[in-house]
């Protein structure tokens, strides 16, 4: 799905209104942008004045704009911008103030100490745009507990292509599989028995090799014998150094699940032994809660220490490759799916401009995605 | 060796806070809605809501369709109050474009967004009646008005749910010829009905029991937590979107804006109820002065294109400030909408509501939020 840039705005100046010019002699010095809409009046401000202008919007007197009713994110393609509806219940007044950022640098400053509606409305918006609202509490995803990795709501995430994009992007991740299975040695379900099976062929096929080279050049039944024993034995040796070599399994198999309960199992202890320790010393029911409480802060701070200082290496020396030469990461396999749906889209609509039969634009278009994926090779 | 022969005290158990998940499929969640509460005891000392489960990209699909399929999403989004909800887009697209709808169309959108709101406000109580023991008692009556109401839209748009009905500019089609005496008569019965209601339940030993003085909520922190609608007014807060900020034709109707007095779940019930008369009291009105004429503006192209620009339109829908952020740039498609969910800003407080009350008064402080979910994930 192809989207036009978006027009610039006509740049004339527009005469600011009663709530922007309040917001002009709160701020005097700070570069506002005021625009208008056909209800509200825009404010717009540079990110780097964001959080005093939002600040001054919430507790200064004459503003007094208690209300946040809605925050929106919007898209621009090369800007990601956050629209902030404020509303006064003291003055009865509105304003829109927008703020954007680079896609490149997608950060803002988070308003929910401000306006605690604020937090789930950062939360979404982070989710779906990839905005990150920096000092925001609780920055877990919203709506889907888990992420999703990509974000939908920008304008380059496909919509119209989705079920191609889908069927794809299932292909993709088989293959992206396979080809992990080829890189790492460890292929997902290994087939032991085709396995087998491709070494006794491999076995009969160099049998058959030997001997036949034996023969021709007229050697004895028993030169024949040890020839072709010579060949197997060679193949067998190359084999077994062949699979010393190739990477065995990562030895990574950290069980997470054990760790976690392991954790579990050492707060227990510290809060059984903290608990016993207070009691001994007879304090109240509160004062033992709040000590049991401190040392389970204490704790898990130190655990969080703990695994900070050696990840902090790593993590810096993955940052200089962009992506280490991993088989194919999500984000990867994602931008491939949306190359070929980009792909698809074009070729079907040039076929159809073409006025071609549907056979024919279906043949055309598994065409492109053949030689798309083998250039891809 | 002696023995102890006092019985167990409670400071003596070691006690453990636990999660518990109520849903996501539970009655008691008003659809696909999951809380993680931890408890100690029966007492809840925290909640983490979870939502999401119904996130259908209600605001990525209308960027890729033309202004008037749109109509269908907003149906879809607040699934009981779908007349306010369409009135808040058509308008938003009004006024960015510019079309000034008819006089008739504008009576006709008033009427049935209020009438719309007495079917939410009654399947409200019908709901919360069940949520806090009295399904006999509540939910039967007032989902018999509630059907009358529905057999009513059904009769002029044509469908039970998703009517589908306003368009940018006026409305689909004319009203029935019969529809002012019609009005009426579902009126009259359905403010029976509400009057029955009243008596069933606002006097009633258990709701008095379990809703008064239950999770009270103050001015100020209702504004913080971004509540709205019957939720922000319980608090004491006069604000009506139809008042403070006169939209369509509003400004024409006399009514009143009840408040309650401490923001508790009780309150809740008594705005919402007294809505009710309220709104029966606007079709009145606007039953009396509904003029004849066109149904909709002229000189409107079959693709509608919009100018440029960006508009946050909101109304009063039965749940609170229902809003549509629409960005244009000038095509036929929107750039951005954004929908400003009412149950969304008001379900966010919940966890602040609900922390140091028991289980079962959490289940009717989320019950009094009258939450939609298709609302809250869109």
């Amino acid at each position: 799905m192809v989207h036009e840039a978006p027009t610039a705005a006509p740049a004339e100046p527009i005469e600011p209104g009663p709530v922007a010019r309040l917001f002009q002699s709160a701020l005097r010095g700070l570069a506002l942008e005021i625009g208008q809409s056909p209800i509200d009046e825009v404010v717009s401000v540079r990110r780097e004045d964001f959080a005093r202008v939002m600040e001054t919007a919430k507790n200064d007197e004459r503003l007094a704009l208690d209300y946040l009713r809605c925050l929106s994110g919007v898209d621009w393609l090369t800007d990601l911008e956050t629209v902030y509806h404020l509303h006064s219940f003291k003055h009865g007044h509105s304003i829109a103030i927008k703020v954007r950022c680079p896609v490149s640098d997608a950060h803002i400053p988070s308003v929910s100490h401000l306006w605690e509606t604020a937090n789930w409305h950062e939360r979404e918006t982070q989710e779906l745009f990839g905005l990150v609202f920096d000092g925001h509490p609780d920055p877990r995803p919203l709506l889907t507990e888990e992420g999703l990795g990509y974000y939908i709501m920008r304008k380059s995430h496909p919509l119209a292509d989705i079920e191609e994009w889908q069927e794809d992007y299932l292909k993709t991740i088989e293959e992206a599989k396979a080809q992990m299975a080829a890189a790492t040695g460890v292929a997902a379900p290994v087939d032991e028995k085709a396995l087998k099976i491709q070494m006794a062929q491999q076995k009969a096929a160099i049998m058959k090799k030997a001997r036949d080279d034996a023969r021709a050049k007229g050697l004895s039944p028993e030169d024949e014998k040890a020839a072709v024993q010579e060949a197997i034995k060679k193949f067998e040796e190359e084999h077994a150094a062949g699979q010393a070599a190739a990477p065995t399994a990562p030895a990574k198999s950290v069980d997470e699940r054990a760790a976690k309960i392991q954790l579990a199992q050492q707060k227990a202890a510290l809060i059984t032994k903290t608990r016993n320790e207070a009691r001994a010393r007879g304090v109240s029911p509160e004062e033992e809660r709040q000590i049991v409480a401190e040392a389970l802060k204490k704790f898990s701070e130190e655990q969080e220490q703990a695994a900070a200082a050696p990840q902090a290496a790593p993590a810096q020396a993955a940052a200089a490759p962009a992506t280490p030469a991993a088989p194919m990461d999500r984000a990867a396999k994602i931008q491939l799916a949306q190359q070929k749906a980009a792909l698809i889209t074009k070729t079907r609509n040039e076929a159809r401009a073409r006025g071609v039969s549907p056979e024919e634009e279906r043949q055309i278009v598994a065409e492109a995605l053949k030689k798309f994926s083998e250039e891809q090779k | 060796m002696a023995i102890e022969t006092r019985p167990p005290h409670e400071s003596d158990l070691e006690t453990i806070d636990i999660n518990v998940n109520v849903g996501p499929q539970h009655p008691a969640t008003h659809g696909v809605f999951r809380m993680v509460l931890t408890i100690d005891g029966e007492l809840v000392v925290d909640v983490d809501p979870v939502i999401g489960y119904m996130h259908r990209g209600n605001e990525k699909l209308p960027e890729n369709c033309d202004y008037r399929q749109v109509i269908g999403y907003h149906d879809r989004t607040d699934y009981l109050a779908q007349f306010n909800t369409e009135h808040c887009y058509v308008e938003a697209v009004e006024r960015l474009a510019g079309i000034k709808p008819p006089e008739r169309a504008e009576y006709i959108r008033v009427v049935l967004a209020e009438m719309n709101r007495i079917a939410s406000h009654l399947m409200f109580f019908g709901a919360f009646g069940t949520d806090i023991g009295l399904f006999g008692t509540s939910f039967m009556y007032a989902f018999r008005d509630r059907e009358t109401i529905q057999d009513f839209f059904e009769e002029i748009t044509g469908e039970r749910m998703m009517y589908n009905y306003f368009r940018p500019g006026g409305v689909a089609w004319d009203l029935p010829d019969n529809f002012r005496q019609r009005c009426s008569q579902v009126l009259d019965s359905v403010e029976r009905g509400v009057e029955q209601l009243d008596g069933l339940m606002m006097e009633n030993e258990v709701v008095l029991a379990r809703c008064r003085g239950l999770s009270p909520v103050t001015v100020e922190d209702g504004i913080n937590w971004g509540l709205s609608g019957p939720m922000l007014r319980a608090t004491g807060l006069k604000h009506d979107i139809r008042r403070a900020e006169p939209y369509s034709i509003y400004d024409r109707f006399q009514f009143d804006i009840p408040t309650g007095k401490q923001g508790d779940v009780y309150d809740r019930l008594v705005v919402r109820l007294e809505e009710m008369h309220q709104s029966a009291w606007i079709v009145r009105q606007a039953l009396e002065t509904m003029p004849e004429g066109p149904i909709m503006a002229e000189g409107l192209k079959r693709v509608l294109r919009v100018p440029a620009g960006e508009v946050y339109m909101r109304v009063e829908s039965p749940r609170g400030e229902y809003g549509v952020y629409l960005v244009s740039q000038g095509s036929d498609k929107p750039w951005r909408h954004k929908v400003r969910g009412a149950s969304f800003s008001n379900l966010s407080a919940l966890r602040a509501m609900s922390v140091g009350n028991f289980v079962s008064d959490v289940i009717i402080i989320l019950g009094s939020i009258d939450i939609v979910l298709c609302e809250v994930d869109r």
